[in-house]
């Protein structure tokens, strides 16, 4: 089954049956009409929206224009210079940027290794890690990252309490959200432990379809696993890795839940990504505007992933 | 979840096998990658473990310096604390309310586009497409300004149907691209045999696809809830704390008692029980989904 149906492997089928239908199919408004609920809501409620945050972000809305209903005064690119010359914004950027490189890495090589391992163990083994990764699959983002919150805790968390056990080191009592690299690598930890079972299920699934007996015979040639990995597994295996690496930069790159929950819904400035940034200027300091135009920035720098993501399910469609 | 094709059938015949590597494998390996298996699945499973752990103790003994792996004395308290606490029942009524009525909105809209690009050709089909992937991708916490603003205008902010619509929009994309591929799945021959035997254009859609597409209806309004009943930034921020879910419950607790961590878990419990279930039973579609057409054997 194609992702994108390519129209050259459709049949046109009732033509030949219902010459006349066909005949009046050619004008016909049925689909149209079927799709303009979807599109008319499609367009209401995210295409005004996107149209609106852009003509926002060269505006100066604040909480006045908000309560009194008037157009707020046009400022040209004013909000842009002021956030493209501000190096908290840039700090911002180059932090969002370096925590989805990271956190992209660690999860794709590990649900990689993961989805290999799955494919080595026993069969029980394995159910077990399937059951164990769907729990933590279906846990809400929000509860995932409260659960964080308190194991970290500094008083009474448990990561404290076993971090304490080992000889020689003090943890007790210890702030993990002090120092911005710690804080950073409770977050990290926990967006990882929560995109492995996707990942590593997802790639498992791909590794059910490499053909057995390439593996086999490469094995009997005298391969290496490396040998066999590198030269026939993830070859057959890139398209669907670049799908979820995709998939996975678009995510994380809009990090949010985690880092707000985590800081009491009180990001300090090192905890600050694109989008609780964006959020922060607007909803906590009615700086509308200025949040729109974080918010442009944002959409634009993902935009180069989210065409390569596009382009990549219709080449898929293609293939079939 | 992105543009995940609801594929089910054939690959599970496939399963039986699990393609499985027998030659060259060592029985030390396999001890070791059990073991690795073994201790990773632990790994993974601690957290869901310790919010459990947590939510049946006391209060004395969850905030105590030398944890225990359980519950000495394991009690409901603070599963009843919970639902006692101010606003936990409106706010879980909100929520059914809010997700009941985005899914069934979601569902009639998105079965009639469905419909629309499975089973028509046309021109402007590859546009609509192109756009239901692409809003997909769009993340929904940027457009929450003139969201907020737009709602603001109309008034509907602080009211459920305000949220119930922003919420219906949300899941729609992913609700049209999946239908899509279930509809997709029925054969044509169906349709035509009907159309022959004297239906209408309509009747086949009413008594031939929408009755075969029932699986698929079912999978995407599972999946829809929990994307619906997940969600708490928009709510957060377009409600006042009585017009709020559960989600967003969560949220507010953890800053008006930020200590209080048993009830906080137990109600973590309560919220997560819904989805887990239900995502425990749709995992198929959503785990084959992806890899189909993606891995070519």
């Amino acid at each position: 089954m194609s992702v994108v149906e390519s129209p050259a492997t459709r049949p046109a089928a009732p033509a030949p049956i219902r010459p006349a239908a066909s005949k009046k199919r050619k004008s016909d408004k049925t689909p149209w009409l079927l799709a303009i609920p979807a599109l008319v809501l499609l367009a209401g409620l995210l295409g005004y929206p996107l149209v609106r945050m852009v003509v926002l972000s060269f505006q100066n809305m604040r909480l006045r224009e908000l309560l009194s209903g008037a157009t707020p005064p046009w400022v040209g690119f004013d909000n842009y210079t002021k956030v493209l010359t501000d190096s908290v914004f840039w700090g911002v950027t180059g932090r969002t940027v370096a925590f989805t490189i990271v956190s992209v890495l660690i999860s794709v090589v590990l649900g990689l290794s993961i989805a290999l391992l799955m494919r080595r163990v026993t069969r029980g083994v394995r159910l077990f890690m399937v059951v164990a990764m769907m729990f933590v699959w279906a846990l809400p983002q929000l509860v995932a990252a409260q659960i964080f919150r308190w194991m970290t805790d500094s008083d009474f968390g448990v990561v404290n309490y076993l971090i304490d056990k080992i000889p020689g080191v003090d943890y007790a009592n210890h702030s993990w959200f002090v120092n911005p690299w710690q804080g950073w690598s409770v977050i990290t930890t926990l967006v990882v432990w929560a995109g492995i079972p996707f990942l590593a299920i997802t790639l498992n699934a791909g590794l059910t379809q490499v053909p057995k007996e390439l593996l086999e015979a490469a094995t009997m040639d005298g391969a290496t696993p490396w040998q066999s990995l590198r030269n026939i597994i993830l070859p057959i295996l890139k398209p669907l890795i670049t799908i979820v690496t995709t998939l996975s930069v678009i995510w994380n790159f809009g990090l949010f839940t985690q880092a707000w929950v985590l800081r009491d819904g009180h990001p300090e400035p090192s905890f600050q990504t694109l989008a609780t940034y964006s959020y922060t200027q607007a909803f906590g300091q009615s700086r509308y505007s200025l949040g729109s135009a974080i918010a442009v920035i944002t959409v634009i720098l993902m935009l180069g992933v989210m065409v390569f993501y596009i382009r990549q399910m219709f080449k898929i469609g293609e293939v079939e | 979840m992105v543009a995940v094709a609801p594929v089910m059938k054939k690959r599970r015949a496939k399963s039986a096998d699990d393609g499985v590597l027998t030659v060259g494998r060592s029985k030390a390996g396999t001890i070791a990658a059990n073991t690795a298996g073994i201790l990773f699945s632990i790994f993974m499973l601690f957290p869901v473990y310790w919010v459990l752990n947590t939510a049946f103790k006391p209060a004395n003994e969850v905030l105590s310096l030398e944890p225990t792996l359980l519950p000495k004395n394991p009690t409901f308290d603070n599963f009843l604390s919970a639902f006692k606490a101010p606003l936990f029942l409106e706010n879980m009524l909100n929520g059914v309310i809010i997700t009941l009525l985005a899914v069934a909105g979601a569902l009639v809209v998105g079965f009639l586009a469905a419909l629309s690009i499975a089973r028509f050709k046309f021109y402007g089909r590859k546009s609509i497409i192109l756009v239901i992937l692409v809003v997909q991708l769009i993340p929904f916490i940027s457009l929450l300004i003139p969201l907020f603003l737009m709602l603001q205008q109309a008034k509907l902010t602080n009211s459920l149907i305000g949220v119930s619509i922003t919420y219906l929009v949300l899941i729609l994309p992913y609700t049209v691209w999946t239908l899509r591929g279930f509809i997709s799945g029925i054969p044509r021959e169906l349709d035509e045999a009907a159309l022959i035997d004297g239906c209408t254009r309509a009747q086949v859609f009413w008594r031939i696809i929408l009755p075969l597409t029932g699986p698929g209806l079912v999978a995407t309004s599972v999946y829809g809830f929990i994307q619906a009943w997940n969600e708490f930034i928009i709510i957060n921020t377009l409600n006042s704390p009585d017009k709020q879910n559960l989600m967003a419950w969560l949220l507010q607790n953890q800053t008006t008692r930020g200590t209080a961590w048993g009830p906080l878990m137990a109600g973590a419990i309560i919220t997560s029980i819904p989805v887990v279930i239900f995502f425990l039973i749709i995992q198929r579609n959503i785990a084959t989904g992806l890899t189909a057409g993606a891995v070519k054997g």
